[in-house]
């Protein structure tokens, strides 16, 4: 909660015209590009109270030491263009946005690395290494208007990942300003930093203080991989050194098959060929979709794969025959160049369809290439009469980052409630499948532990327990917190309790008046004092409810919720 | 009394909002955001706020209204959406609401009194609309009001600001030159309503381009030459859209470019001297993406003996903005002076001697930029270059 007198001190410290508390502007920082049914809305409150811009490290520091004085939230924001929660305020607070933080330090061509702000624009970035013959191996579809240090925060792979890894690959170093304010290099930055002075009681029946048991004796020298998709909670990103590599040629094919098994296969084959720079493919059912909306060009087959290669030129050709050659067997149609630059201008633009809908419901999962086939048809099966487009692009590591789409429109808010399950059960299907969440932010928080694995997940524990005790910095992402129900849920919730609790005494009394009498004679209403009473019972019983919910952690009410949004689309769709 | 937000409405616009995919790719080619770096400046941030009132049914209060117009108008949100939505149209469409609620800006409300008062947003006589002229009235003391295939509009700018009725001249020298008989419209020329259309004045407009349109057609006109993109814009794209397409049936308009380069394929002109200088090529907004006009120029300079062509890193429809369009020149002047000076940086890193484009609001903003940030960029138009290369 910020007061009243904060806000002058918050603009003092980033400057009067890099922050707001206006509510028109507040707003605008307080959603990420997914849709929220209105009672999720409501449930999250993601309403944040001021925006911060800061400008250099600094300033981030001095913000963070004294929102943690002053027990402000913080929610750290690059463009707000992903969709997983991560920079959703949960309890009010602060946004810090970090767009102004956008220069590039320096480039070293003998490391072949760039520092950058963490604010700055992947399209930025690459526009401005172009000028210098250089390049980022990999960089999110989002690029356009995504910033660098929003991906490192929120992790995952993009364009370049088939041939040199996600993010996580590219990132040499990070400077980062920690909760309590200090900043630090995580590459020169030992895990011991974090070490607690104390270790806490071991306690056998409690799961988080079983991972704590576990922690391994191992000193981590660099902790930069830690702060990977760690969403911003264990700090503020405020630097980053990423690999480059020399710009080289693109050369992208299009290839269009008549089904999924022949599809999956040759994408398989291209690999052991080939080693694309990107490799992706869309299904039938979304070519349909782009057909609608006038993106998609006439092809051979409906089944899109599109490999891009990059090299020399002689390198790229080589390969391109290899590729070429290998589709043949799969009854590929290798499309014209013209079709084939048109998918690689395309690949920035998954959400072409999103018009159909007018709302998308997203939802994205690691699954191996070998097991796409199976995902797609338990997909087909338990999504069967939905509108869904799926794609998929393949990571270094044979995995395909798959993105499904559901047409939908949040303008029906029932129905478009009830359909959020659907994007649960997408990853609830890929892990099933073998595969893994493809990011936490905040609505993958049941999956923390499986995501960064047991050992990881501890040190970003200990960690956050040492430098953050209370939460204060990007609550509920990573790691769960317990519901923030915002106080009209409350208000209406004891409404509701107000006006039952006397109702239901007086049907009861009407029902089974000889029970009421015999055991609970007390119990009656049959005048409006005795209503009254109840009603204020009720609003207290109400009150108690309220207080309850606010323990529940997230993860819990949305692993309890999703059946019943299942049951809910069946009866409304 | 119309309902909040009918325009929207009765072209089937008002879901827009909702269509839009929040991916933000607008913002970082959006001059005003840019400009700012907040969100509440880009059309995303503009999209959010807007698909609420639509849902609540609220007025766009006016503090909301002034952010409507700090845009330019350019386009380039349009051209890098990801759901395709129409948003010039749909901006325009914003504005019309907020005339509807007499939010329109002060500067807009002057220009809409100057237009109702004396058919010219200078708020002059329509008896100097010929002040142009000064250095060739030799050339055009029998032109005015006769009857020709070919007519050269000037459009508002030209006519009354003395410091771009070189454009006007040069044109007319470049006619003579090619040995055209032609007409111009003398007091007869009204506004061409573009300051409308961008403000979503759409129906004031329409009297104005009916009068243009019939001064045209009873001097038996077949072709219409500009040098203002705005005037040009207006005459191809938004008079079929508000009189039907039969209203401009028969005639042709020409920007500068385009004529030059027909003269050029006609034989009529011929570039012969040397032009030893490079130039940097500015697109503007009103031709290039909003009407995919970009070769002409091209070509045009490329047919100079000894001329470099130079393109900057945003060009065609990716250029960036001048800061001159949307009418923020009046809405917001400094937001639109330090626009124009990142055009200029972007210009200066081609190591051109001269940046050039074919428009007199891009010529304003550019001259207006360069004091401003004390650029060495210089700035030609292509009429001068046209001029100078043909030696008239």
């Amino acid at each position: 909660m910020i007061r009243k007198k904060h806000f002058q001190q918050l603009a003092d410290i980033v400057g009067e015209d890099f922050f707001s508390h206006e509510e028109y502007m507040v707003k605008l920082y307080s959603h990420d590009i997914a849709a929220l049914p209105g009672i999720v809305h409501d449930v999250l409150n993601p309403s944040a109270e001021a925006v911060a811009q800061p400008t250099t490290t600094e300033v981030v520091s001095n913000l963070l030491k004294f929102c943690k004085k002053e027990n402000i939230p913080v929610v750290p924001r690059g463009h707000g263009t992903s969709g997983y929660g991560g920079a959703l305020p949960t309890r009010g607070g602060l946004v810090v946005e970090m767009t102004r933080m956008n220069q590039i330090h320096n480039i070293d061509r003998e490391a072949m690395t760039v520092e950058v702000g963490a604010g700055i624009i992947w399209a930025k970035l690459l526009e401005d290494l172009e000028d210098e013959g250089l390049t980022v191996a990999a960089y999110p579809s989002s690029a356009p208007s995504s910033t660098v240090g929003g991906w490192v925060a929120a992790g995952g792979s993009g364009i370049g990942s088939t041939k040199y890894g996600g993010i996580k690959e590219q990132v040499v170093d990070l400077e980062i300003v920690l909760p309590d304010g200090t900043a630090l290099w995580t590459s020169d930055t030992a895990l011991d930093t974090f070490k607690e002075d104390k270790p806490e009681p071991f306690f056998k029946g409690d799961d988080a203080f079983y991972y704590e048991t576990e922690v391994s004796e191992h000193t981590d020298k660099d902790t930069t991989h830690l702060f990977v998709d760690s969403n911003g909670t264990l700090g503020i990103i405020t630097r980053v050194i990423l690999k480059i590599i020399p710009l080289r040629t693109i050369k992208p094919l299009t290839i269009s098959f008549p089904n999924m098994e022949q599809t999956i296969g040759a994408m398989q084959d291209m690999r052991r060929v080939a080693t694309p720079f990107y490799l992706h493919f869309v299904t039938d059912e979304f070519y349909k979709m782009l057909k609608e909306v006038d993106q998609a060009p006439e092809t051979a087959h409906e089944w899109l794969v599109l490999c891009a290669l990059e090299g020399t030129p002689e390198e790229v050709e080589a390969e391109a025959n290899q590729v070429i050659q290998s589709v043949a067997m799969f009854h590929g149609t290798v499309e014209s160049d013209e079709i084939a630059h048109h998918e690689w201008e395309e690949r920035f633009y998954p959400m072409r369809i999103k018009r159909l809908g007018p709302s998308l419901a997203p939802s994205e999962v690691y699954v191996p290439l070998e097991k796409m086939v199976e995902f797609l048809n338990r997909c087909n099966k338990h999504f069967k009469g939905e509108r869904m487009a799926i794609e998929g692009a393949v990571n270094h590591k044979g995995e395909v980052a798959v993105l499904a789409w559901f047409l939908d429109d949040e303008r029906r808010r029932i129905p478009f409630l009830f359909g959020w399950y659907r994007s649960l059960d997408v990853i609830n299907i890929g892990i099933k499948s073998g595969g893994r969440a493809y990011s936490i932010g905040m609505w993958n928080v049941a999956h923390s532990r499986d995501f960064y694995g047991k050992e990881d997940y501890t040190k970003v524990s200990t960690l956050k327990k040492k430098t953050d005790p209370k939460g204060y910095l990007n609550s509920h992402k990573v790691f769960p917190g317990s519901l923030y129900l915002s106080t009209r849920i409350g208000l209406l919730i004891m409404l509701v309790a107000a006006i039952l609790v006397p109702v239901v005494i007086w049907i009861a009394g009407l029902w089974v008046p000889s029970v009421i009498a015999a055991y609970v004679p007390w119990v009656f209403v049959n005048d409006l004092a005795s209503f009254l009473l109840w009603a204020i019972v009720g609003c207290v019983l109400g009150f108690v409810v309220y207080e309850f919910a606010n323990l529940i952690p997230i993860s819990v009410v949305l692993a309890i919720g999703t059946p019943f949004l299942r049951l809910g689309r069946k009866i409304f769709h | 009394m119309t309902k909040v937000f009918d325009p929207l409405k009765e072209e089937g616009l008002d879901i827009e909002p909702t269509v839009c995919a929040r991916c933000g790719f607008c913002t970082f080619v959006c001059p005003a955001y840019l400009d700012t770096l907040w969100d509440s400046q880009s059309p995303r941030g503009k999209l959010y706020q807007l698909r609420d009132l639509i849902k609540s049914k609220k007025p766009i209060p006016p503090d909301f209204a002034a952010r409507i117009f700090n845009c330019t108008l350019c386009g380039a949100c349009q051209e890098i959406c990801q759901t395709n939505i129409p948003l010039l149209r749909f901006w325009q469409l914003t504005r019309q609401e907020i005339g509807n609620l007499e939010e329109w800006p002060e500067i807009v409300k002057y220009i809409d009194g100057a237009l109702q008062e004396s058919q010219n947003i200078m708020e002059m006589d329509q008896g100097d609309r010929t002040l142009w002229t000064d250095m060739v009235d030799d050339l055009v003391e029998d032109k005015e009001g006769v009857k020709a295939e070919v007519a050269y509009f000037a459009g508002c700018n030209i006519s009354f600001k003395g410091t771009l009725a070189f454009m006007g001249e040069n044109t007319i020298k470049v006619m003579e030159a090619a040995g055209l008989e032609y007409t111009i419209l003398g007091e007869e020329e009204y506004c061409c309503g573009n300051p409308y259309f961008v403000a979503g004045g759409f129906e004031k407009a329409a009297e104005m381009a009916k009068h243009n349109l019939r001064k045209l057609k009873e001097l038996g006109v077949k072709t219409v030459v500009f040098n203002c993109p705005g005037c040009h814009r207006a005459f191809a794209e938004e008079y079929p859209h508000l009189l039907g397409k039969e209203a401009v049936e028969g005639l042709e308009f020409l920007p500068f470019s385009e004529f030059v380069l027909k003269l050029l394929n006609e034989g009529k002109i011929k570039f012969t001297k040397n032009y030893p200088h490079a130039i940097a090529w500015h697109d503007p907004c009103e031709l290039g993406r909003h009407q995919n006009i970009y070769n002409p120029a091209r070509e045009v300079l490329n047919a100079i003996p000894g001329i470099q062509v130079r393109e900057m890193k945003h060009n065609r429809s990716k250029a960036r903005c001048c800061g001159g369009g949307g009418l923020l020149k009046g809405t917001n002047p400094m937001m639109s002076v330090r626009i124009s000076g990142r055009r200029l940086e972007e210009a200066a890193k081609t190591g051109a001697e001269f940046l050039a484009s074919e428009c007199p609001s891009c010529t304003m903003s550019f001259n207006d930029g360069i004091e401003h940030a004390s650029s060495d960029v210089k700035f030609k138009d292509l009429s001068q270059i046209v001029v100078e290369a043909l030696g008239l």
